[in-house]
């Protein structure tokens, strides 16, 4: 074990498979006018949700492209493909599968993990949901979970009432962009008063070189209801680069409970440009448990507005950025309501050159009395040709606020080091040891698989021999 | 689930926007057309709320006072990179600018000005035994100058920067041409193109001061702008301190109901080049008018173990924006920076402050504080930058609010950039709270009144910054302001929060 020995060499093969699948139905490469109506042609959708991308999409076009965040310079809209529809239908059950894509999904370990875990499956593979299973007991506890498109024509009432209500395609640039092309994604509902056992979880992947994923996530908790719901993606790595833009919409009406865990991990080709926020009405809770570890550059900064007196916001975002990477990542808690509370806790590693900025927004808006909020921002730089940033901005306009906000940066302490390698750790063992202790208040909110998961990643960024 | 959901609608169309443009600047441009054709009419936040800079007003300022080539250009190359500065050059901040309130369209400011006081000049022993120099300026010229003969005897120079470009033509053009201790700020090269007065203290090597210089400006002419730069440089191992005073220029202006007096316009610089092992020690109380829009730079190039305390109080204006740029150059460098705003009425201070460190094993440690009233308002921005030289870098910023009224508003957006990990401390710390009812209850338990005991805290608050003003009377002037300014508002802000 010498110092100078590089202590990170990245290993993702393991997730980095693509299969040779017949595109059944796709656009052309490029948006136009007539690329987002002929995916909802082809979609067969109500006017009201063609008139939607339309508006989108008019928006999308006069929206200048962000310039405070990472490096967009290189991302080339023309050169997306921005739906494919990989086979006929939704798939029932899993035997229905196709081969192919059921394969994929081996490797992801998604039977596994149903097996044991899972509630409910919306795997989405490319731009469309083809396997859904949602297990008997939901079904009879009302739950719904299922395909956005599906809910579209099942749940029509419900799917409009909510839709691009917290989150307007005139919201940013790449919320407009998803708006209009929106494609597959989770709806889940659940009526009132009802309590979800387990989580429900979809596993997302990118497959097909310069595909464009733009799944849109509606999530609505009826009063008193309660429910976990788990992402996590994994993706092939491909030359050129790929485009991820997500809009994920969570209403937890009052006194409901919702957690959303992800675990994204999209290959180092991926622009991650994602959308996520929250309204919480009164006496409910929202817990957005974010990690990044994967893409090239991700834009997050998932939002919970507190609209309902007495609700309460928890966000734990963690980052790891590689060699290549900027996770530019962070959380929103706007407070409009008296009494409410929120706590956001980041973490980040910065390691080879990789980029981890913490951008966040705390916000009391006058009339949100007796408001309790904190921050805590931590990063570790692993060496010192990486970098990391801090950008909180906080906004009170009120006189009770009770607000505080911490943040440090720093390097992996050779005294830990020293003795962990006092004990007969290797170097590379002592300092992955450190990092997931550093990582623990993420990793001690995730159900027990994934966690293991997530260290097993987190190890694999860290060096590849150990995984 | 019935309930909120068309409310959620239409409050959601209503917030996104608004909230989105902190992390967005784009949108700021996209808001809703109804409002932009309201708008129309009148200045946007960043829009600039004065007329005067062009480029013939430089070569008349250089022309009347026959400077030399090289100043007339520089001021003219000041002119061009003003042009082309946004207002807000770090995007990190643009959603935070707010130029509104400052209306200085007919503002000018004097093209003749005296460099030669009316009253007392050169090296007088009638200099107060308590400073070894003081020099007074007004928008329209130079009212003292004075120095003391034993800090004259060791070498000092205080001067201006006509008097120095008599004497001292080659040194002045090396501290000037080319701005090194002015970068790419829009309000910077305003200075640099448009100062009408310029101030040169000079601290030899080895010299220590142990009296305070006093530059004291006034300023509140109704439609007058004063420019200014400042320059402070201090050779190897030399210590000073140096108290700066921006005070009303004549009485209070009062005018007839419904009349409002026209304002006046500050724009002044500080640039500080520290030597070696020096020491500098600067205070400041900002005490304008309340008509007065007041843009301030500060900059100070820091060298191997030189040490430089800010304590700076912002009082008075109506619009204050401010910025301190700290350049930790040399290796053990160290800065300590405190500020406090205690802000009423509907002043806004908007204050960034940047702490670049540079040099191996240098030291940042900057601290603010405001206690806000009625509508005031305060935008505390801080940025730490530690570049991969910066080895065993020690730096902390800490951003600290106190909300006395449901009408302020306080933003802190402490930043960290940091591209080297072996530091002994990067971090930075905020918090805005009210004022803690605990500490009022035990005071009112001891028998003080609720609004003494009110004071007490407040103003407690803000001690930490009046103890470290180098002068005991300055301390007290600075007591004794804070101390007015609670007692002008508490009867008014009393009404406001009953009214809210």
């Amino acid at each position: 074990m010498t110092a100078t020995r590089p202590i990170v060499d990245n290993d993702r093969s393991q997730f980095d498979f693509k299969d040779d699948i017949v595109y059944l139905q796709q656009t052309k490469r490029g948006l136009t006018r007539d690329t987002v109506e002929e995916i909802s042609a082809i979609k067969n959708e109500p006017d009201w949700m063609l008139q939607f991308r339309l508006r989108a999409y008019d928006h999308f076009l006069t929206r200048p492209m962000p310039q405070w965040g990472g490096d967009l310079d290189h991302l080339d809209f023309d050169k997306i493909i921005y739906y494919r529809k990989p086979s006929e239908r939704e798939e029932k059950s899993w035997d229905d599968v196709p081969e192919k894509i059921k394969a994929t999904f081996e490797k992801l370990g998604i039977p596994e993990a149903e097996r044991k875990f899972l509630a409910g499956v919306g795997a989405q593979y490319d731009s469309e949901v083809v396997y859904h299973s949602v297990r008997k007991e939901l079904t009879e506890i009302g739950v719904v979970f299922m395909g956005t498109d599906q809910a579209l024509r099942e749940y029509p009432e419900i799917f409009r009432r909510y839709f691009g209500t917290v989150v307007p395609p005139e919201d940013n640039k790449f919320a407009a962009l998803n708006a209009a092309v929106w494609s597959g994604g989770s709806f889940v509902y659940v009526p009132k008063g009802v309590e979800v056992p387990l989580p429900l979880q979809a596993y997302f992947r990118i497959n097909g070189e310069n595909t464009g994923q733009f799944e849109r996530t509606l999530i609505v908790v009826d009063e008193g209801a309660k429910v976990h719901y788990i992402e996590g993606c994994t993706a092939p790595i491909y030359a050129t680069d790929s485009l991820h833009v997500a809009v994920v919409e969570v209403v937890a009406l009052p006194g409901s409970k919702v957690r959303y865990t992800t675990i994204q991990n999209w290959s180092n080709d991926v622009y991650n440009l994602v959308t996520k926020r929250a309204h919480a009405y009164a006496n409910s809770t929202v817990e957005w448990i974010d990690a990044n570890t994967g893409s090239r550059l991700t834009m997050k900064y998932p939002a919970i507005y507190l609209r309902g007196e007495g609700a309460t916001a928890d966000i734990i975002s963690v980052a790891v950025a590689g060699a290549g990477q900027h996770q530019d990542t962070g959380a929103k808690a706007v407070h409009l309501a008296p009494n409410t509370r929120s706590r956001i806790v980041s973490k980040s590693v910065s390691k080879d050159g990789g980029r981890a900025t913490y951008r966040g927004q705390l916000k009391v808006a006058p009339g949100a009395t007796n408001v309790v909020a904190s921050v805590r921002c931590d990063a570790l730089m692993l060496d010192d040709i990486s970098r990391s940033d801090t950008y909180p901005y906080i906004d009170i306009q009120e006189d009770d606020t009770s607000m505080t906000h911490e943040a440090t940066v720093g390097k992996v302490s050779t005294d830990q080091i020293f003795y962990l390698m006092s004990r007969g750790l290797t170097e590379n063992e002592a300092t992955n040891l450190i990092v997931q202790g550093f990582l623990e208040v993420f990793t001690k909110e995730l159900p027990m698989e994934y966690a293991i998961e997530f260290n097993r990643l987190v190890k694999l960024e860290m060096e590849g021999s150990l995984g | 689930m019935t309930t909120p959901t068309s409310s959620a609608t239409e409050e959601a169309a209503s917030v996104d926007p608004a909230t989105a443009s902190t992390l967005d600047g784009a949108s700021i441009a996209a808001a809703p057309t109804t409002l932009a054709a309201e708008r129309a009419t009148r200045r946007g936040p960043a829009d600039l709320p004065f007329a005067f800079p062009d480029g013939s007003l430089a070569e008349t300022l250089a022309a009347e006072r026959s400077e030399p080539d090289w100043l007339a250009a520089d001021r003219l190359a000041a002119w061009k990179a003003y042009e082309s500065l946004p207002v807000e050059s770090n995007r990190l901040y643009t959603p935070y600018v707010d130029l509104r309130a400052a209306e200085l369209s007919t503002v000018r400011p004097y093209v003749q000005t005296s460099s030669t006081p009316g009253g007392s000049t050169g090296t007088g022993t009638d200099v107060a035994a308590t400073t070894a120099g003081r020099i007074e300026l007004r928008e329209d010229g130079v009212v003292t100058l004075e120095l003391a003969p034993d800090a004259a005897a060791a070498g000092v120079t205080l001067e201006t920067f006509a008097t120095a470009l008599a004497r001292d033509p080659e040194g002045l053009r090396a501290d000037l041409e080319g701005a090194p201790t002015l970068p790419a700020d829009k309000f910077a090269q305003l200075a640099r193109g448009f100062w009408s007065q310029g101030v040169r203290l000079v601290v030899p090597d080895g010299v220590h001061l142990d009296r305070p210089i006093l530059v004291r400006w006034a300023v509140g002419n109704p439609d007058r702008a004063l420019v200014s730069r400042t320059l402070v440089r201090l050779g190897e191992g030399a210590q000073a301190s140096l108290v700066e005073e921006l005070v009303a220029s004549g009485p209070q202006i009062v005018c007839a109901a419904g009349e409002t007096v026209p304002q006046s316009c500050f724009v002044g610089t500080l640039e500080v080049v520290l030597g070696p092992s020096a020491s500098l020690a600067v205070a400041s109380i900002q005490d304008l008018p309340a008509q007065v829009v007041a843009f301030q730079y500060r900059h100070a190039t820091i060298g191997a173990a030189a040490t430089l305390h800010w304590a700076l109080a912002q009082l008075g204006g109506r619009l204050v924006r401010s910025r301190v740029d700290n350049r930790l150059e040399g290796d053990r460098a160290s800065v300590e920076q405190v500020e406090i705003v205690f802000g009423s009425g509907e002043q806004l201070f908007d204050l960034t402050s940047y702490t670049h460190h540079i040099g191996r094993d240098t030291t940042g440690n900057l601290l603010s504080k405001g206690a806000l009233k009625d509508a005031a308002r305060s935008y505390m921005k801080g940025l730490i930058t530690i570049d991969r030289t910066a080895v065993g870098t020690d730096s902390f910023l800490g951003e600290f609010g106190m909300n006395l009224s449901r009408q302020t508003r306080a933003v802190a957006i402490p930043s960290l950039e940091i591209d080297q990990p072996d530091c002994r401390r990067a971090a930075h710390s905020s918090s805005v709270g009210p004022i803690d009812e605990s500490q009022l209850f035990y005071l009112e338990s001891r028998g003080i009144p609720a609004d003494e005991a009110r004071k007490f805290i407040v103003l407690g608050f803000l001690e930490p910054v009046v103890a470290r003003m180098p002068l005991a009377e300055t301390q007290d002037r600075l007591r004794e302001l804070l101390e007015d300014k609670w007692a002008a508002g508490s009867a008014g802000s009393a009404v406001a929060s009953g009214a809210a």
